[in-house]
């Protein structure tokens, strides 16, 4: 036996070399993939490392930026004014459609409760692959990051936590090949799912045909599937082709969230969307409101 | 003795350079459009490893470095792990067919290894996902990857043999301390 093994140690070991990378992929596809123990005392070596370069990096870039930004600042501040000047004016309407809003809410007796609570994180690397577009942030479990929260900026969604250790986390981006995102339009209301495609656009898949789709029309997430919380901006439309035939269109989607300058980020770590119930006489009354085509009535005390 | 534990000391000090390597890597060529042109280190040492060590010894590392690559992507697992244990094999098996002379000539192996080891991968991944748009996005980043890859090898197997060599691991090395140790067993 041990003569047979030494003549052909050889092969064996070339089987098992081959062997073992197959296992990996096998074992992998069927459980659902999280760091191992060694893992995580690898990437507690990497993260800090990580962690002191991009902030190196960063300094130099921004201390450069600021340079090269206070050239412009005369007429940055007179197109922010102005920007400034607009929006006030869009606030004023929005105040208005809010108000209204809240009054056909009461209307249809519908209240709902939307609560976000999140955890800021600093980016500190990248994917080693070119291919996919993961980051690494500086918070983890004890944090309070788990496993597929969401991830956002100001602006709009990242991603979703994809695995995490004690103090470092990485999260998949929408820019990702094997990413997607359920969203819909912000002014058809057409349902679709978002997937990477390149390095700054994605795609809008699954939309039918017959859906009103526009360039520039805006994208949010859907809330379907239980990860990212209904109404966030995912991406804006850039480019629409509907063929003349065939079931669904297709639909180029630029980010709304800056991956190229992408910093600092929010993990969702709760979010809360309940609906409240109502006092069944208001409920009443409302309804008869609605078949009437009366105004609702106010309680007393209201702050409306 | 202390040339006996370099030499032990070698391999996982080989391993720790891929680790500062990924790290270095993935943050410093993180901001656009630095990404584009991050090297690979770990195809370097993968190539090292081929070229430079024992069957056994060679793919052990390989499988070591290729975990460490996957645990800093998303890349479904065991990707990284087939398409650096296919180039190992490859290189290896190629260097017993082709003379591979000197430094300059891994410069050669560095770039076709690249196209091979991103096809390969690409390949896996349609596999798993089909509906990815992978392949169109290697097409891009194919060439422009091979060539960062042959341009960091210049410099990175002159520091790998020179590692090598302070660790007495490379072949000179390994005979003078094999005979200043059959030296010291005969009493001189």
């Amino acid at each position: 036996m041990i003569k047979y093994l030494k003549q052909y140690r050889f092969y064996i070991i070339l089987f098992l070399f081959l062997l073992i990378p197959i296992i990996a992929i096998d074992t992998s596809t069927r459980a659902p993939r999280n760091f191992w123990p060694h893992d995580r005392v690898i990437i507690s070596l990497t993260a800090p490392i990580q962690a002191v370069i991009s902030w190196g990096l960063d300094q130099v870039v921004s201390g450069f930026q600021n340079y090269i930004f206070l050239l412009q600042t005369r007429q940055d501040n007179l197109t922010l004014t102005d920007e400034n000047r607009k929006l006030l004016n869009t606030i004023a309407g929005l105040r208005e459609t809010e108000q209204e809003n809240i009054r056909l809410r009461k209307l249809l007796n519908f209240q709902e409760q939307f609560t976000l609570e999140s955890v800021v994180a600093r980016v500190i690397a990248r994917d080693i692959s070119t291919e996919f577009r993961a980051i690494r942030i500086n918070r983890g479990e004890s944090s309070g990051i788990q496993k597929n929260m969401p991830v956002m900026t100001n602006e709009g969604i990242v991603g979703k936590v994809l695995r995490t250790t004690a103090n470092s986390a990485d999260v998949v981006t929408i820019m990702d090949l094997l990413s997607a995102v359920d969203a819909i339009d912000e002014r058809s209301r057409a349902r679709g799912v978002i997937e990477g495609y390149t390095d700054d656009t994605c795609l809008f898949r699954y939309v039918l045909r017959t859906d009103d789709i526009q360039v520039n029309d805006i994208l949010i997430t859907g809330g379907i599937g239980g990860i990212f919380p209904k109404g966030i901006p995912v991406a804006l439309v850039s480019k629409v082709n509907r063929k003349p035939f065939g079931i669904s269109q297709d639909v180029e989607v630029k980010p709304i969230v800056d991956f190229t300058k992408l910093e600092e980020v929010l993990v969702v770590t709760k979010a809360s969307h309940e609906a409240l119930p109502q006092e069944p006489s208001v409920r009443k009354v409302s309804a008869k409101a609605i078949e009437k085509g009366e105004p609702p009535p106010e309680k007393k005390g209201s702050t409306q | 003795m202390t040339r006996i534990l370099l030499q032990a000391l070698n391999a996982p000090a080989l391993v720790l350079i891929a680790i500062l390597g990924i790290a270095v890597q993935t943050s410093l060529f993180a901001l656009w459009p630095l990404n584009y042109f991050q090297p690979d280190v770990v195809l370097l040492i993968v190539i090292w490893c081929a070229l430079r060590r024992n069957f056994i010894e060679g793919g052990i590392l390989t499988l070591i470095v290729s975990h460490l690559a996957e645990i800093h992507s998303a890349v479904p697992r065991g990707t990284f792990n087939v398409s650096y244990m296919l180039v190992y094999l490859l290189v290896r098996g190629s260097s017993r067919m082709v003379v591979i002379p000197d430094l300059s000539s891994f410069v050669i192996v560095t770039l076709f290894s690249s196209l091979i080891m991103k096809l390969s991968s690409t390949a896996i991944i349609n596999l798993l996902s089909p509906h990815s748009y992978v392949l169109r996005n290697t097409a891009f980043l194919l060439f422009p990857g091979a060539a960062v890859a042959g341009l960091l090898s210049i410099w990175g197997y002159q520091w790998l043999e020179k590692f090598d060599s302070y660790t007495y691991k490379n072949s000179r090395s390994a005979e003078s301390l094999e005979q200043d140790l059959n030296l010291d067993s005969e009493g001189f």
